[in-house]
């Protein structure tokens, strides 16, 4: 097995899954305070908010150990004219960094809640074009296999997918921990957790169904070029990693699919909570697995052409 | 338009003896593993079997030829584009080069060359290249490949010029077309060479050779 790029796998897994997160979070604090007023809105999402942090901190320092010298890193926004490495790089700092002050805002109550969603919306912009720039780096002419719309089209299913697991299982985690400490007078939140998890389950169920058919399509527009080098990464693909690929499949069916069916028809039962938190849980650690092999399985298809 | 300089390749002279990338891995002292210039035998056709005489074979259009290619020194270079720290760098001639002090080894420009030409030192944990010999070339003195070869089927020199001197075709198989990055280099093409994109053949060199 190849993990020669294993930390570019985690790294950009990780990232995008933060991006993923910040966006759906924010959607859903903006709803939830619709709903149920913005303190509640907040007590749903704040802690979900903070977890997002140490995993950015984390995609950040795996990616150094993808370079042969890590200690001249800096060096490398410098050439944001035309890399766009340098770009992916100078945005995944500002996305850190804006989400820190984000958070530090949210957690403190800095400044009136307009402002502080205006500084969220900003920085979910900057995430946003932070996947787009992950996935132009590999828009390089000379690999087929990855010079496809499904490149953007996959990272940002990734994005999405994962965000949406992610949070479900932090508010899951949230509502718990909510729970035991007798801080959800009147069900409000357990109200907002089901309305949540409803929603994540639908997100999850529609991108997975975009997700098989961005695979196949893409299969099948490699297989239709037939360079030697598109037809190399077929067989890399299908053939030599089929099992990975199977297993991915699987997975992500079974987490993204299957599951979210079950947390959308068994949320709105209050004495099936504890089930509906163990898949949520579940899913998202399921989908995980699947989109880190997905990303393994993107590497490994790396095929040049010429020489 | 500033200075280019390029290689002229005649591969209907070159024998694949591989004298050139010998010869470019002495002056540059490359270690194990890296070839700044590789030499590429491409061979293709087939048999046909006699159904009476399973032991004789006919050969059908059977053809082979060999191709010394190293960095392209490109006018379009993805390369230099996709560099995230301006290591990169093409000079007034044209020509191609890393700044190791600055390269990280993220190895973006090893994904982005066509021709294999950036190439990554474990050790020392960057990307090295053709420089085209430029110490030797500021002496006014030829490239290391160039003097070696027996059969003076590689040319160094400015691009235009060798253009005017053997015309415009700069990639056969099993190279990539050159209308991406347009390489600096000229190519007499073997009377078998086969047009990009419409290979028959395959390269025979083992894994171990490039």
């Amino acid at each position: 097995m190849n993990t020669n790029e294993w930390a570019l796998i985690i790294f950009t897994v990780v990232l995008q899954m933060a991006v993923g997160s910040f966006v759906i979070l924010g959607g859903v604090h903006f709803f939830a305070s619709r709903r149920s007023g913005i303190d509640a809105a907040d007590k749903l999402s704040d802690r979900a908010l903070l977890a997002i942090g140490p995993v950015v901190v984390f995609g950040l320092i795996v990616t150094l150990l993808h370079l042969g010298n890590p200690l001249k890193a800096p060096g490398a926004i410098l050439n944001v004219g035309t890399s766009w490495l340098s770009r992916e790089i100078l945005l995944s700092l500002l996305f850190s960094v804006g989400g820190a002050i984000f958070a530090f805002m949210q957690w403190r109550k800095l400044s009136t809640p307009t402002v502080r969603n205006v500084v969220g919306l900003v920085v979910a912009v900057v995430g946003i074009a932070l996947v787009y720039s992950m996935a132009m780096i590999y828009r390089l002419f000379s690999v087929p296999a990855w010079d496809t719309l499904a490149t953007p089209v996959t990272f940002f299913i990734t994005t999405f997918l994962l965000g949406s697991l992610a949070m479900g299982a932090a508010f899951v985690a949230n509502f718990w921990y909510i729970r035991r400490r007798n801080l959800d007078t009147q069900n409000v939140q357990y109200n907002l957790l089901a309305g949540s998890l409803r929603w994540i389950a639908l997100i999850s169920i529609a991108l997975l169904g975009l997700q098989f058919v961005v695979i196949a399509l893409n299969l099948a527009a490699l297989g239709v070029q037939g360079t030697e080098a598109a037809t190399a990464s077929i067989e890399e693909i299908a053939q030599q990693q089929g099992v990975i690929l199977g297993v991915r499949l699987l997975l992500l069916f079974v987490g993204a699919g299957l599951m979210s069916v079950f947390v959308y028809t068994m949320v709105s039962s209050e004495t099936k909570l504890r089930v509906v938190s163990n898949m949520a849980y579940a899913a998202f650690g399921l989908v995980l697995v699947s989109e880190l092999l997905g990303r393994y399985l993107f590497y490994a298809s790396m095929v040049r052409i010429g020489l | 338009m500033t200075k280019q300089l390029g290689f002229y390749a005649n591969t209907s002279a070159c024998t694949g003896c591989k004298a050139c990338q010998i010869a470019c891995k002495d002056k540059n002292n490359l270690p194990v593993g890296l070839l700044w210039r590789r030499v590429y035998h491409y061979s293709g056709g087939g048999w046909i079997q006699d159904p009476d005489n399973k032991d004789l074979m006919i050969p059908n259009r059977v053809f082979s030829y060999s191709i010394s290619a190293s960095c392209m020194h490109c006018q379009d270079a993805e390369c230099v584009k996709v560099c995230p720290t301006g290591a990169m760098m093409k000079d007034e001639n044209g020509i191609i080069s890393i700044d190791a002090d600055r390269c990280i080894g993220c190895r973006y420009c090893e994904w982005a060359c066509p021709y294999s030409a950036p190439q990554f030192n474990e050790a020392a944990g960057v990307m090295t290249k053709c420089d085209m010999c430029k110490d030797l070339v500021t002496q006014g003195q030829n490239p290391a490949c160039v003097d070696a070869c027996p059969m003076r089927a590689i040319e160094f020199g400015d691009l235009e010029e060798l253009q005017a001197k053997y015309g415009t075709v700069n990639a056969i198989e099993p190279m990539p077309s050159g209308e991406h990055t347009k390489p600096a280099l000229v190519i007499t093409p073997h009377k078998d060479a086969e047009r990009v994109g419409a290979g028959t053949g395959h390269i025979l060199n083992l894994a171990e050779e490039i």
